[in-house]
């Protein structure tokens, strides 16, 4: 069916080898590598995102807030209790669940809170420059010298704790963060070409804004959130382990840990137990960070 | 780069007529009061915000004082006494006149906060600069051996060791620590008790300085990595070395360590003030007699001053770290080097 090619003696039966520089396989290697510096954080994000979210959906899961006296100090892989029960007999597998729920909304809250307001005020002080940069960045350098948990730890003990004064109180630390980059990032691209060619082509203000400067700056917003979220994490932890975060008997992981901590000696693993959780997502957080900024960083 | 080159003009033009003039028209001594008038504002900011903060909570000063069994005529008579029942924006303005004569005020427990603070600031300071020191030194030494051979079997070490200590929690770190070298190892106490001498200073602080310090190298090891990695990379300085033939080690640590230097001080300078919550949670953990653990106590007890102080404090160590990082860039990169005023 297919006739023989006249010049295939021509055709050398070993192609001559790639140029050193670039080895074929080390180039698939590298990609592979990129790829999965990428993907496997995404998945494990997911994979916990799913069990906080989903799982309580599909089953059935014990209370995460009271249990049976009798159950109590059950050894993991007990009947009924995959992670065993704390010494309240409160399913352990229930609360690090529903805390991963509480640890994710206070950390997306406070990011989304920090993008919309820091993000805002950041670009507005960078584009406009003047008095009005003078002013936002002072109020940032005030709000960034300024401690955060005190603020926070303020609020608890002021307004009693709860969910929406950790999430306020955080998003006092991650506003001026936000912001200072949105800053940084929209002073880089301000000079540049397009920016006087827009401006030059008569677009107005907003316009350039909207469609070119948050574009631009788009990229180093996401992975600074994505490593502060992680950070908001580890802080919101930090108040609940306080007494000032998550008010009991609400399970978070913070609050966990709190508990775990008055018999670390005997049974450190209550201990462990949710600051490995806490662990496995802040660092998903911090590559999946990496992992963005190695591919935009290379644009 | 505009604001050097602005400076330099400004030196030009009155010119170093004799050596005072010298001194009051060097851009870094400009640089620095100019940065020093900055943070005025900053810190009455800072101080005035937690003032607001604090005094919305209930006033409970003169009841703790006198007692749970205290007349409201006596509490009433105490609060004016104390000056409590006056407007806010009179008292924040006599603590501030008062701060500005030394006087940091009172606290509840009726000690003066200036003793407060001279008595446990000692212990804080300790603790950070323990940990601060140290972790910049294993971060110099890790980050060169990793900067050596990217991609090597020690730079994906310390990748991986530096991501753990950036993504664990100080406070899940400082429990490992106990389970591990005070509880199994017993080799540190569990709860620090007072330091008296370098040898309870080592004994008691050590672990709290490890919980704080695991996150500091991570971050340190990371940024110093990635700058020396883009030096040798990147640098006409690196290949005119490296062509002369300077040893590689060489090239690495005179050439491409001594540059990134600069990136990690201005990093270190920046990150003092987010030493605070560390200090906070992780005195409270081990116990330790710091202005931490003051700082949550006076939180819990509504006292004003105390709190007022602490903050202030931290307020100081947040400006003058990032004044100290700008400064030390400017004098030490001979890529920024003033004029010929710069003494």
């Amino acid at each position: 069916m297919v006739a023989p090619l006249p010049d295939i003696t021509l055709a050398s039966p070993h192609p001559p080898p790639l140029p050193s520089l670039v080895n074929a396989r080390r180039l698939r290697t590298q990609r592979l590598g990129r790829a999965l510096r990428l993907w496997v954080p995404v998945g494990v994000l997911i994979l916990i995102l799913a069990i906080c979210f989903l799982l309580p959906l599909v089953v059935t899961l014990p209370s995460a807030t009271s249990g049976n006296i009798i159950y109590n100090n059950e050894p993991p892989f007990s009947p009924g209790h995959l992670l065993g029960t704390d010494v309240q007999g409160v399913d352990i597998v229930s609360q690090l669940v529903y805390g991963g729920q509480v640890a994710f909304e206070v950390g997306i809250s406070v990011t989304v809170i920090g993008i919309a307001i820091g993000g805002t005020l950041g670009v507005i002080a960078a584009y406009f420059g003047g008095w009005v940069d003078a002013v936002i960045s002072r109020v940032f350098d005030i709000l960034i010298a300024f401690p955060a948990l005190v603020l926070a730890l303020v609020i608890a003990e002021g307004l009693g704790p709860s969910e929406m004064h950790v999430i306020w109180a955080l998003a006092v630390f991650g506003i001026p963060a936000v912001g200072r980059v949105a800053r940084g990032a929209t002073l880089t691209i301000r000079g540049l070409p397009f920016m006087t060619a827009a401006r030059l082509a008569g677009t107005r203000r907003w316009r350039i804004i909207a469609r070119h400067v948050v574009p631009n700056i788009f990229p180093s917003i996401v992975t600074f959130s994505l490593l502060g979220l992680g950070i908001i994490i580890i802080l919101e932890g930090a108040l609940d382990f306080l007494g000032y975060g998550i008010p009991r008997p609400t399970p978070s992981w913070g609050n966990m840990i709190s508990n775990g901590q008055q018999i670390l000696s005997v049974q450190p693993e209550y201990v462990l137990i949710p600051s490995i959780a806490l662990l496995i997502t802040v660092a998903a957080l911090n590559m999946l960070g990496d992992a963005l900024r190695e591919r935009w960083g290379a644009q | 780069m505009a604001l050097v080159q602005q400076t330099q003009l400004q030196t030009g033009g009155s010119g170093a007529r004799d050596s005072a003039r010298r001194i009051t028209g060097s851009p870094v001594l400009r640089t620095v009061g100019r940065r020093l008038l900055a943070a005025i504002p900053v810190l009455i900011g800072v101080t005035f915000l937690t003032f607001t903060i604090m005094s919305a909570l209930p006033n409970t000063t003169a009841q703790a004082i006198l007692g749970l069994n205290a007349s409201p005529g006596a509490v009433a008579a105490l609060n004016h006494t104390l000056g409590l029942d006056q407007p806010f924006l009179v008292r924040y303005w006599h603590w501030l006149v008062n701060v500005l004569h030394g006087n940091l005020g009172t606290s509840i427990q009726g000690q003066s906060v200036n003793h407060e603070l001279a008595l446990h600031v000692p212990t804080t300071l300790g603790l950070l600069l323990y940990a601060l020191v140290v972790s910049v030194v294993l971060a110099i030494i890790v980050a060169t051996l990793a900067a050596r051979k990217p991609n090597g079997i020690a730079d994906r070490i310390s990748l991986a060791v530096s991501m753990l200590g950036l993504s664990i929690a100080p406070y899940a770190f400082a429990f490992l620590l106990i389970i591990v070298f005070a509880v199994k190892l017993g080799w540190f106490p569990v709860l620090s008790g007072p330091v008296t001498g370098p040898a309870s200073f080592f004994k008691n602080l050590t672990l709290p300085a490890a919980a704080i310090g695991f996150g500091l190298f991570a971050i340190y090891t990371r940024i110093l990595r990635a700058d020396m990695v883009e030096q040798m990379q990147r640098e006409d300085y690196i290949v005119t070395a490296k062509a002369k033939g300077v040893a590689p080690w060489r090239v690495l640590i005179r050439h491409a360590l001594r540059n990134s230097m600069f990136t990690l001080i201005t990093v270190i300078g920046l990150n003092l003030g987010g030493l605070v919550g560390a200090a906070a949670i992780i005195e409270t953990i081990f116990q330790v007699q710091g202005i931490g653990n003051d700082l949550l106590t006076g939180i819990s007890n509504h006292d004003v001053p105390l709190v007022e102080g602490i903050t202030l404090f931290f307020a100081l160590v947040t400006v003058f770290g990032s004044l100290f990082a700008d400064i030390a860039y400017a004098v030490l990169d001979p890529r920024i080097r003033y004029g010929s005023s710069t003494s």
